[in-house]
């Protein structure tokens, strides 16, 4: 589903990420993990185009980017990848002067010109799945942070997604809004939904995530189903990492 | 009214000074205070160009003449001819000496002389003009003058529209430029401004016969008489006709006028008792009534919602260009976004409007007034609404694009979509605010003669007195549409603040 090769990104003069390469296998579920700083949101960006990469190619669901396209031919590559790809944002950026139901039915409606009445019978019955169907005509600023991200994800469901991209979505939530975060995600997962989910938070990932990558200073480390890289970690660097990690 | 306070102490120590001096001004020679307006005042009083700071002009030499008759030294005030006999009263002159015709509303407040002068109105048009031959002519067209003027008075009688101007050249600049259709002036202007201009040519012959006079405030009988003796000997001696030959301003009607006094001359020094002849001349009424006024106000009130309906539109539509520009455009257009925004904000409107309806047309681009003020304001407000929006949008964190973009949106969609409506929640309270400033602004475009509310006070109140009533009437119209509107925004506001603020409590009750 997803394959990146080589990829690095510089920004500014710096060196952010350096050549990762990664596979995400349809159906599964990737978890990053690592330091602050280690490239894991960097990466996250790229795999949607928010960051433009600079080595090596990035291919989603048959759309291909590589670093030396024309800039161009990259922002038409970025303008596929987003159809194929959703995000979740650490910091959810609804749309606060739209309804629940208007944030869900936007992009759909406007992007994928869909009919709106075939799109909102989507919208509540997606919001039926995160438990809030009542929330539609409600507007984002009355609902509390746990509810707002559970809208978010709706909202870049509604776009049917091949691949779902979350960055740090434990943040927020207390540990037992991170469990009921982890039901809510295994239903999609059972629905046959790919993701990557960049977290902090191991022990969010374990419940959650098939595989696991380890990143440190730009670098993939090492990257292995998630029982055996949390036991049998290969690397010392990723080692070092888990026990000092919660 | 704090500029009186210095103008009284002054008074006050020029008064101290003649006191001082009582001796020296005893034997000194009484002075004739002259008011009349001398911009655009030619061939009456107005700068000399080769001598800026001297004023010259065929009134001016006969005041010279008049003064001397009365063995007076005479001292021109320099005024404006709208305001002329409110200026008179407030003493600021003793008499006013500017080609003033005898009305019946101007004798209920102050005095006349004997006429000096018999004008007729001539009518002008354009060289290629075939349409115009008489006034009848222009029953659907507009026709400049002055306001307040004798000229001005007959086309309200006739019902003709017109248009009106604080000086000739403006009328006959604008006559030239199609503004306007035809220009009916007193002879004497259009004598010098019109007649020797080769893309102009009179209509018809004169109409109208009116008197000049000078004008005193009432209850100057005393200098009343002394004028009216000035005049009658400096037209008995051709002092006065040395002068109007030497201005081209000579001819039938005043030889008419000298034989008069002279013949009333020999009946006097004859049998006294025998009525003298009288030059006949025509005198207009101002048609003040209050109906009309109302109508006119009203007319005038709504050329003032249309310009600032107008204006607004242009200043939103612009104002968001350069805001975009001035946030997210490339390098050039920033820069030039910024030159316009410091530009329009650092000059005033005003200079700004005189300079699209005067210096454009240079160009070759002549807009109807009320356009050149409707597209000036709307220039100079767009910078405003520029400011405003450009605050608003970068109030909008970048988050907000990026899921828009994330969610497959294209830059233009996810602006339109999700950055504007959002920005503009944010400029709504300084652009309604900004709306009703505009509003009153409009009151700058009586400088280019635009009949809105304000022009439409000035003209009506010179033309009645009625300053205080018109004024208070005026200010109720203003009121009567700004009110509403500042009513409607606060409104507006609280509703999009309450739909969010309904929403946290019921999501509370909920809970």
């Amino acid at each position: 589903m997803i394959r990146v090769e080589g990829l690095g990104k510089i920004a500014g003069g710096t060196r952010i990420l350096r050549g990762v390469s990664l596979n995400v296998e349809p159906r599964t579920v990737l978890g990053i993990i690592g330091a602050s700083g280690s490239g894991k949101t960097t990466l996250l960006r790229c795999l949607n185009g928010l960051e433009r990469i600079s080595e090596g190619a990035l291919e989603c669901d048959g759309v291909r980017l590589e670093a030396t396209l024309s800039d161009k031919e990259y922002q038409r590559g970025v303008k596929l990848l987003r159809r194929r790809v959703g995000m979740v944002f650490q910091h959810f950026y609804l749309f606060p002067h739209l309804s629940v139901l208007g944030n869900i039915a936007e992009a759909p409606v406007q992007v994928l010109k869909r009919p709106r009445a075939e799109v909102e019978t989507l919208a509540r019955e997606l919001l039926e799945t995160v438990g809030l169907a009542k929330a539609a005509p409600r507007y984002p600023e009355s609902l509390s942070g746990g509810e707002q991200q559970r809208v978010a994800i709706v909202r870049a469901l509604a776009m049917r997604p091949a691949v779902l991209l979350f960055d740090e979505p434990t943040s927020a939530l207390d540990p037992r809004r991170s469990h009921e975060l982890i039901a809510v995600l295994r239903r999609f997962v059972e629905q046959g939904q790919t993701m990557v989910i960049v977290s902090h938070s191991i022990r969010f990932l374990e419940g959650v995530a098939d595989n696991l990558l380890y990143m440190e200073a730009g670098e993939a480390v090492e990257l292995a189903a998630t029982e055996t890289l949390l036991n049998e970690p290969q690397d010392p660097r990723t080692r070092d990492f888990l026990q000092h990690a919660d | 009214m704090d500029k009186g306070v210095p103008g009284c102490r002054l008074r006050g120590a020029l008064l101290l000074l003649c006191l001082l001096f009582i001796p020296v001004g005893i034997r000194a020679q009484a002075v004739l205070r002259w008011g009349a307006d001398a911009s655009g005042g030619a061939p009456y009083v107005f700068s000399d160009p080769a001598h800026p700071d001297t004023y010259v002009g065929y009134e001016f030499e006969m005041v010279e003449a008049l003064a001397a008759a009365m063995n007076r030294r005479p001292v021109f005030v320099s005024t404006d001819w709208e305001t002329i006999v409110t200026s008179l009263q407030r003493g600021e002159f003793d008499v006013i000496v500017n080609g003033l015709e005898p009305t019946e509303d101007r004798a209920r407040v102050i005095l006349f002389s004997k006429p000096y002068y018999i004008f007729q109105l001539q009518l002008t048009v354009r060289k290629n003009e075939t349409r115009i031959r008489t006034l009848e002519d222009c029953r659907s067209r507009t026709v400049g003058t002055l306001g307040n003027t004798a000229a001005s008075r007959l086309l309200e009688t006739e019902g003709i529209p017109f248009r009106g101007y604080a000086d000739p050249v403006g009328a006959y600049r604008d006559l030239e430029l199609g503004r306007i259709d035809a220009v009916l002036m007193d002879n004497p202007a259009e004598m010098f401004y019109a007649r020797r201009n080769p893309r102009l040519k009179p209509a018809g012959e004169p109409v109208h016969r009116g008197a000049y006079v000078v004008g005193l405030r009432k209850g100057d009988e005393a200098l009343k008489a002394e004028v009216d003796a000035g005049i009658d000997k400096i037209v008995r001696d051709g002092t006065l006709e040395r002068i109007l030959r030497k201005w081209n301003l000579w001819n039938d009607a005043q030889a008419e006028l000298k034989t008069a006094a002279l013949k009333r001359d020999g009946a006097n020094a004859g049998d006294g008792s025998k009525k003298p002849d009288e030059v006949a001349y025509e005198i207009t009424s101002s048609s003040f009534n209050w109906g009309e006024a109302l109508l006119r106000l009203t007319r005038a009130a709504l050329v003032t919602v249309l310009l600032s309906l107008g204006a607004m539109v242009i200043a939103v539509t612009l104002g968001l260009a350069l805001a975009v520009g001035q946030s997210r455009g490339p390098t050039w257009l920033r820069a030039l976004s910024t030159v316009y925004v410091e530009f329009f904000r650092g000059t005033p409107v005003l200079v700004q409007l005189l300079f699209l309806y005067f210096g454009l047309p240079r160009l070759g681009l002549a807009m109807p007034g009320w356009l050149t003020a409707l597209v000036g304001l709307g220039l100079n407000y767009a910078a405003y609404e520029s400011q405003v929006y450009r605050a608003a949008l970068e109030a909008i964190p970048r988050g907000q694009f990026e899921a828009a973009y994330s969610l497959g949106m294209s830059p233009v969609l996810a602006f339109r979509r999700i950055i504007l409506p959002q920005a503009l929640r944010i400029a709504l309270p300084p652009m309604t605010n900004d709306f009703v400033s505009l509003f009153k602004d409009t009151s700058v475009a009586f400088a280019i003669s635009v009949w809105e509310l304000a022009t439409a006070y000035r003209e009506l109140a010179n033309a009645s007195g009625e300053f205080m009533l018109l004024g208070a009437v005026v200010s109720a119209f203003y009121l009567l549409m700004s009110l509403p509107l500042a009513h409607l925004a606060r409104r507006l506001e609280m509703r999009l603040n309450r739909r969010q603020a309904v929403e946290a409590v019921e999501s509370e009750v909920a809970a």
